[in-house]
């Protein structure tokens, strides 16, 4: 009880330095959000923004073709009613200007119908649409042939209905000429007026899981909570090496503290202030940022935690492991600054190559904002971050092990 | 004897080659202000650290207040108290924060170690600064500041390393009037110095290392009368009659 008791007065004391130390709150508390808002608002809408794609429609048929009538139904006559991911469809009334565009490189593509068009429609003989692409704009190739293939199944089905009104007609009775004006006016009717008008191309977006269109701030906040939380515990480092060049910790130890009550207080002290820091991250990345914690916000609390453990236990080996306190701060500086981009902290991991990705491993870093990845971006469940949760884990056992096996009071 | 607070025979510390205390017995009666001088490396820092239990001997036996360092260290480190060379504070806290902690520490509660703080502080005449950061205190202060935390608790026995190492006069002479005034309440002081005129004026009795042993130990008197006349001679050319005039850096 004595023990935990001094420990506790340890912490509190580390606590206090750090609550009075303006700077050390400014940099652990204030600069990661100067970070995360500079930074969400240069990815904000990065890789799901609505970036239209524009299709060119020309025709060779003399005026009164269907495929004016066709095109001027498809045409984009007002891009503001444009549902997300609806492409702009542009009437080019030239031909061969279009087609040396494409020629030029100075057009992707365009959907062409040919000179016979109609005459082949009415006449039962086949005709075919023409796209005319550059061979390396596949998104255009490919939606240009979307395109021809949503309107030659629109028009296959308006023919059919065609014939099968002639031969109804024909089977009850009516004239040559009563059949021939009622074709044209059902022709009228299909191609062209309220039934023309609809869109020729629809999509239907499945969700997979519950998770939404991403904010930016879901890979921001936790990539940045990891890199802070771990450069906040490192840089206790030096302070510790200082405590012991000055003496303080023999003194403590003189007082009837024990090495474990000492070393325990110390790792507190450290947890206590990455705690405060993992709570202001998500209250205002909650509140302010709108940041979605996934399906298990369990995970999320879990990890948060695993990462202060980890990287208090981290400070005490690197202040066991340095000399001087330059050298721990050196270390921990440098330790800060290697593992966070490397860990995926300052961009998503999972854009790196797949070697890198591999090498990312051997730091915690790269285990935490994986699965806060997989839970805040991917709609993971906990059972998806387990072994992250099991190589933070490790990572503190291992580092807690070396701080617990080579802490010292004293360099004399 | 009887009275003997502190009894140290033969003590032994080396640091790989080094012998840093060659065999060094003393005794410290209760309530004796006891000097331990020697110039720089002859020893007397790695002694007070044994002393202090933060060191452990390589052979010899310490005995504090009738408890063995060896065999109970935890009941000697509720009797000491510990001003060391350097100054072991807090510089980012207050003198109060600084003096309220170590007095967490050394197992005083809440108002206890508020109270003796403030006692503390008014000893040392800094009460009025008490909540100023040490990181903002003079030289002086932060030396008293250093003494003020060491008695924290109430220890029985307190070890000054050096406590007077570049302070201005005013300072200094508010540390021996401390000094003598807690000996006369019974507080068994072991001094270390490099100033020979403090040490004379101070201690009871002194003990000379070189080399990692005691070369001689006695009365300032009885030491000075070896010499020479004792009213025109000084501890000081005791001191380098007994060690020599060759620098020790």
């Amino acid at each position: 009880m004595k023990n935990l008791k001094q420990a506790w007065y340890i912490a509190l004391k580390d606590l206090k330095i750090f609550v009075q130390d303006r700077a050390a709150l400014f940099f652990s508390i204030i600069f990661p959000f100067l970070f995360i808002i500079l930074f969400n608002s240069l990815f904000s809408g990065v890789g799901w923004e609505d970036d239209r794609i524009t299709l060119h429609v020309t025709t060779q048929e003399p005026e009164g073709g269907i495929s004016y009538q066709i095109i001027a139904a498809i045409e984009t006559k007002d891009e503001e009613a444009l549902s997300p991911g609806d492409p702009i469809i542009i009437w080019d009334k030239d031909y061969e200007a279009d087609h040396q565009a494409v020629l030029d490189g100075k057009l992707d593509g365009f959907l062409n119908f040919p000179a016979s068009f109609t005459q082949s429609l009415m006449s039962g003989a086949s005709t075919g649409l023409e796209i005319y692409a550059d061979a390396g704009a596949t998104n255009t190739r490919a939606a240009l042939q979307g395109l021809s293939g949503a309107i030659t199944s629109q028009i296959n089905a308006d023919v059919a209905i065609i014939k099968a009104s002639a031969q109804l007609l024909a089977q009850s009775g009516a004239s040559p000429e009563e059949i021939q004006t009622a074709v044209q006016q059902i022709q009228t009717d299909l191609f062209s007026g309220a039934a023309a008008a609809k869109s020729y191309l629809s999509f239907e977006v499945v969700k997979v899981g519950n998770v939404e269109a991403q904010n930016a701030s879901n890979w921001v906040i936790p990539g940045y909570l990891v890199m802070f939380v771990f450069m906040a515990a490192a840089t206790s480092a030096p302070e510790i090496v200082k405590e012991r060049k000055n003496n303080t910790l023999e003194r403590l130890f003189s007082t009837s503290v024990k090495r474990e009550s000492i070393l325990g207080g110390i790792y507190s002290g450290i947890a206590f202030k990455g705690l405060i820091q993992i709570i202001i991250f998500w209250v205002f990345g909650i509140l302010v940022f709108h940041v979605n914690v996934g399906l298990s916000p369990l995970a999320i609390i879990i990890l948060s935690l695993l990462m202060v453990i980890m990287s208090s236990a981290f400070a005490i080996m690197l202040a066991t492991l340095a000399n001087s306190i330059r050298g721990a701060s050196s270390l921990a500086v440098i330790t800060s600054l290697l593992l966070a981009p490397l860990g995926g902290c300052w961009w998503p991991g999972f854009l790196y190559p797949e070697w890198l990705q591999n090498i990312s491993k051997i730091t915690p870093h790269a285990w935490a904002t994986d699965a806060f990845n997989k839970l805040m971006v991917f709609g993971a469940d906990f059972g998806d971050v387990v072994p992250s949760i099991i190589a933070l884990l490790v990572f503190a056992v291992i580092f807690s092990g070396i701080a617990v096996w080579k802490f010292r009071i004293s360099d004399r | 004897m009887a009275d003997d607070f502190v009894v140290v025979k033969d003590l032994h510390k080396s640091f790989k080659d080094f012998k840093a205390v060659n065999g060094v017995s003393f005794t410290i009666a209760k309530g004796e202000v006891f000097g331990l001088l020697g110039p720089n490396g002859a020893g007397k820092t790695t002694t007070i650290r044994m002393l202090s239990t933060v060191l452990e001997a390589d052979s010899g036996d310490i005995t504090i207040g009738g408890y063995s360092v060896k065999k109970n260290a935890e009941a000697v480190r509720t009797l000491i108290g510990v001003c060391p060379q350097e100054l072991a504070l807090y510089e980012d806290l207050s003198a109060l924060d600084n003096m309220v902690f170590f007095g967490h520490m050394s197992g005083l509660e809440g108002k206890a170690a508020h109270d003796q703080a403030m006692k503390n502080l008014k000893l040392m005449g800094l009460e009025d600064r008490a909540k100023g950061k040490i990181a903002k205190y003079s030289g002086g202060m932060k030396r008293r500041i250093n003494l003020a935390v060491a008695l924290m608790g109430n220890p029985k026995l307190l070890f000054l390393d050096e406590p007077t190492v570049g302070i201005d006069p005013q300072s200094r002479n508010n540390i021996f009037e401390n000094i003598k005034a807690l000996q006369k309440q019974g507080l068994t002081v072991l001094y270390t110095t490099h100033y020979m005129e403090e040490a004379d004026r101070l201690c009871q009795r002194v003990a000379v290392m070189d080399g990692g042993k005691i070369i001689a130990m006695d009365t300032p008197y009885n030491l000075k009368k070896k010499i020479g006349p004792p009213d025109k001679t000084t501890l000081e050319d005791v001191f380098l009659n007994l060690t020599g005039r060759s620098l020790r850096d």
